[in-house]
């Protein structure tokens, strides 16, 4: 078993850290909302099943795949696939935002807790899924194969699959825009205020409406490259797909210390490469098992979640 | 000499590289009404947080009634008999002024959950007479009238009256005041220095934390004044008025003076 | 808006003992009466409505019963309820069909076994903060539905078959077409439950739970063992879940995990918000219409859930505090009227 796993240890490492990244990418839609809201953003699973539908309509219906279509090469390839990540951003993004007018923002003016918003959010979840559901006669969709899954090469034994190369480059590459988004610009200063005090924030005189509602885009843009991912690498989606990871990647969040960028990187690879290796010693059937034993083992050791920055200490 | 109520030796509370409490040594003694100042920042209602529990001292030692409080579960501390009030006022909104204090007293009820439930003799009687309990308690107080009000829709002074009288309710022998009177108009002041004295004459030992000199001298009995953590007097009212180093904590030091 | 929850209660307060016996019967004499509706205007299409009203609505109202006193009470965000369903159901199952133990001998076991997940489960969880309760426990919701998958003694996907009805009691039998009888010892149940919670809500505990809600920090500060009760809430939140599991596998006669999916725990934090967390009587107004809601469109057919979806989103935006939300009203002050 062991032997068996040092042989194939690579070729899982790269899978994990796909699947990370995937993870890391919807993390940041819960972690986001929960840094500046302190909510969970429960429909985000949602946003990511309908941005796995906006890429699977995009190469199938716009560009006019089928299963049995030739592979697309060169340029071709990449206007496909840019096409494919930004529209489901762009979906994404959108949905994401009517999501917080319609089932968050006038609960949050009547600052009712957390737990009317979280149950309109359900609401919301269910209109999402249902609606997927129907129109997909409640089967799994797959999508057409537009590029070939080439071997890049070898790493350690390990084949180097083209799919899982792009999405971790490409998710490096918006988490880096991410960080210069919110380091650097005004905006992203902006959403770090209100995270940190709302109430100093709004003094300040800065537009909480209008920030949580960026929140809510990049939040949705980063789950929506997600369901790009997603689709890439596994070639198909359902209705019930968000539900499946958006669990896994809430998870993540909470395992990284929710609330901040850095928590939702590590928690996502973390949570990644534990699923895949819990997967090969303990079969698929218990890797949730593995993962919420885990989580509770961390958290009970470590509140804040691994990196978590530690909440500053209860005040009486 | 009158005995202590509590002492706090030594006591030491660090926060990562700051030092809220460094080397803090006083008691307070049976019966009488402490007032424990200084300036924002100085300490205060951390002495608070580390008797409550809420904190737990780096060093040193806090001994209240002949027992070491360090450790303690707070909500044994308070049922050992150690109550507070909140500088910003925490009661609970939802609830009636009276069940707030209710709630108080169940800190030394010996019913629980279950004789409750099967509404056991026990557990009636000490309905009952804990219900006049917090009654008597409010009436003390002198907010009675306002008994079955939620407490969020009390007027603010009465809020803050209700806070002594839910802290009156767990039965302490010391009752810690942070800033009763802030907020207060002068001769809502007044009335507070008096109602202060009449829970000390009831036999209750005061812990008092206030911003209002006037009324921390007119009602204490000695006063500990405290700067960045540190004690730098603990006498009666009148000579700590005149002590320099309490002078200077509050009015700071020209520059070229020293 | 009105309140129809202060007018309710203000018409309880004005009556005296003997009229608050009536009001009492009355509501329970039309909840008894239920299921001779059949043919009117409450019928649901398609599926049997007299199989409605034991589930989902009764068994919904007392897990809903069940859930506050964890969501409503103690103000702990409980997202994995359906396991205490599930660990009920799955111990009738077991036992049931391999033991020679009735329903009834079962119940009590079932109970404790749910009692003692509970500790369990929320010795660790209720340590922590309480936005990682809502993740641990819709954790532990999803692992005991994954066990029942993966155990060979658990039936897997094909669950548990051939479990027994309950045995007659006075001579009344419990055959698994007869809904009405499951209705009214169902009705019985609930009312043992309800009465368990307003028993424990006027004192120390129920005011335990409020302060625990409102302010936990200020509470421990003030005397209240707060771990202590918010484990109980927790256990007692459990053992009613059990309770209902233990009916629920006795009932339909067959259990498979499908039928314990974290969409139950949803919903039944659903019934909780959407009547009024907090208030006993907006909960199972809240059970009653989200359970039956679903079965009474079911004309819309496939877009029922999506409907369902719908109607929690614009009433939660209209009534952030449910139906009939907790009391918010006050007694007029006799003494300052003077």
């Amino acid at each position: 078993m062991i032997g068996n796993f040092l042989d194939q240890f690579w070729s899982l490492t790269f899978g994990g850290l796909s699947l990370g990244f995937i993870y890391i990418l919807i993390a940041l839609g819960y972690t986001m909302v929960y840094g500046v809201l302190r909510m969970i953003n429960f429909a985000n699973s949602e946003v990511f099943m309908v941005a796995t539908f906006a890429t699977i309509i995009i190469i199938r219906d716009v560009f006019n795949f089928t299963q049995t279509s030739e592979y697309a090469t060169g340029f071709r390839l990449w206007l496909i696939l840019g096409t494919a990540l930004v529209a489901s951003m762009v979906v994404a993004g959108v949905l994401s935002v009517l999501i917080e007018l319609v089932a968050y923002r006038r609960l949050r003016r009547m600052n009712s807790g957390i737990l009317a918003p979280l149950i309109s959010a359900i609401g919301v979840s269910m209109v999402l899924a249902e609606a997927v559901r129907i129109m997909t006669d409640s089967r799994p969709v797959a999508s057409p194969r537009a590029m070939e899954k080439s071997f890049l090469g070898k790493f350690f034994d390990a084949d180097v699959r083209l799919d899982n190369t792009i999405i971790i480059v490409a998710a490096i590459i918006l988490l880096v825009i991410l960080l210069a988004f919110v380091n650097k610009t005004r905006l992203g200063k902006a959403i770090r205020a209100v995270s940190m005090n709302p109430s100093a924030a709004k003094l300040m005189g800065i537009n909480i409406d209008g920030v949580v509602s960026i929140t809510f885009l990049v939040g949705g843009l980063m789950t929506g490259a997600a369901g790009f991912f997603y689709v890439l690498k596994y070639e198909n989606s359902s209705f019930s797909i968000g539900f499946e990871l958006g669990i896994a990647a809430f998870t993540a969040a909470i395992l990284g210390g929710i609330g901040n960028i850095k928590g939702a990187f590590y928690g996502g690879l973390a949570l990644g490469l534990l699923e895949t290796y819990a997967s090969f010693f303990l079969g698929t059937q218990w890797k949730a098992v593995t993962v919420f034993v885990i989580l509770v083992l961390v958290l009970y050791t470590r509140p804040n979640g691994l990196f978590g920055e530690a909440m500053t200490q209860s005040r009486a | 000499m009158s005995n202590s109520v509590i002492s706090l030796k030594n006591v030491t509370m660090k926060f990562g590289g700051v030092t809220a409490l460094n080397d803090v040594t006083f008691d307070v003694k049976q019966g009488e009404i402490l007032g424990l100042i200084g300036p924002n920042g100085a300490g205060k209602t951390t002495v608070f947080n580390v008797i409550t529990g809420v904190y737990r001292i780096t060093s040193g030692d806090i001994v209240f009634d002949g027992k070491s409080l360090v450790g303690s579960k707070r909500y044994k501390i308070t049922k050992r008999g150690v109550a507070r009030t909140f500088q910003n006022i925490r009661l609970w909104g939802d609830m009636t002024a009276l069940e707030n204090v209710i709630t108080a007293t169940d800190t030394h009820k010996k019913s629980g959950l279950l004789s409750g439930l099967f509404g056991m003799p026990i557990s009636r009687k000490e309905e009952k007479r804990d219900k006049a309990r917090a009654q008597e308690l409010l009436d003390f107080i002198g907010i009675g009238d306002y008994a079955d009000r939620l407490a969020k829709n009390l007027p603010y002074g009465v809020q803050r009256r209700l806070e002594i009288a839910r802290a009156l309710g767990t039965n302490p022998k010391l009752v810690l005041l942070d800033e009763p009177a802030a907020g207060f108009n002068p001769s809502e002041k007044v009335e507070l220095a008096a109602t202060i004295r009449k829970i000390r004459d009831a036999g209750y030992t005061v812990l008092l934390i206030e911003h209002d000199m006037s009324l921390v001298m007119k009602v204490s009995d000695r006063v500990v004044v405290l700067d960045f953590g540190q004690k730098i007097a603990d006498d009666a009212p009148s000579k700590v008025q005149d002590d320099p180093r309490v002078i200077e904590a509050y009015l700071g030091v020209p520059e070229d003076a020293s | 808006m009105i309140n129809l929850r202060d007018k309710g209660a203000d018409i309880w307060e004005r009556s005296n003992r003997i009229e608050r016996t009536f009001i009492a019967l009355g509501f329970i004499a039309l909840a008894a009466s239920l299921p001779f509706f059949g043919g009117t205007f409450l019928n649901t299409p398609i599926a049997d409505y007299e199989s409605v009203l034991v589930y989902p609505v009764a068994m919904f109202v007392l897990m809903a019963i069940g859930l506050n006193i964890v969501i409503g009470k103690s103000g702990l965000l409980d997202l994995g309820y359906v396991a205490f369903f599930a660990i009920g159901a799955y111990t009738m199952g077991l036992l049931g069909t391999r033991t020679g133990l009735n329903t009834w001998e079962i119940l009590p076991i079932g109970i404790a076994m749910a009692m003692f997940s509970g500790v369990i489960l929320g010795v660790p969880a209720l340590k922590l903060r309480g936005d990682y309760l809502a993740i641990i426990t819709l954790g532990f919701g999803e692992i005991v539905r994954i066990v029942a998958l993966n155990l060979e003694t658990l039936g897997r996907s094909g669950g548990i078959l051939n479990i027994p009805t309950p045995p007659p009691v006075f001579g009344i039998e419990y055959s698994f077409d007869s809904h009405r009888i499951y209705y009214w010892t169902l009705l019985i149940i609930i009312l043992l439950a309800i009465w368990m919670v307003r028993r424990l809500a006027v004192r120390r505990a129920g005011r335990a739970w409020e302060s625990i809600r409102q302010d936990e920090d200020a509470a421990e500060l003030l005397g209240v063992p707060t771990f202590k009760y918010k484990v109980w809430a927790f256990v007692l939140g459990a053992s009613v879940g059990g309770a209902a599991g233990v009916f629920y596998a006795s009932k339909t006669l067959f259990i498979a995990p499908d039928n314990f999916t974290l969409q139950i725990s949803i919903l039944i934090l659903a019934c909780v918000v959407f009547g009024g967390m907090g208030n006993i009587w907006g909960v199972i107004l809240g059970a009653v219409i989200l359970g039956y809601l679903p079965d009474r469109i079911r004309f819309l057919s496939d877009a029922r859930l999506l409907v369902f979806g719908l109607v929690l989103v614009i009433m939660m935006n209209l009534r952030p505090d449910g139906l009939l939300p907790r009391k918010k009203r006050e007694k007029p002050l006799p003494k300052e009227a003077k």
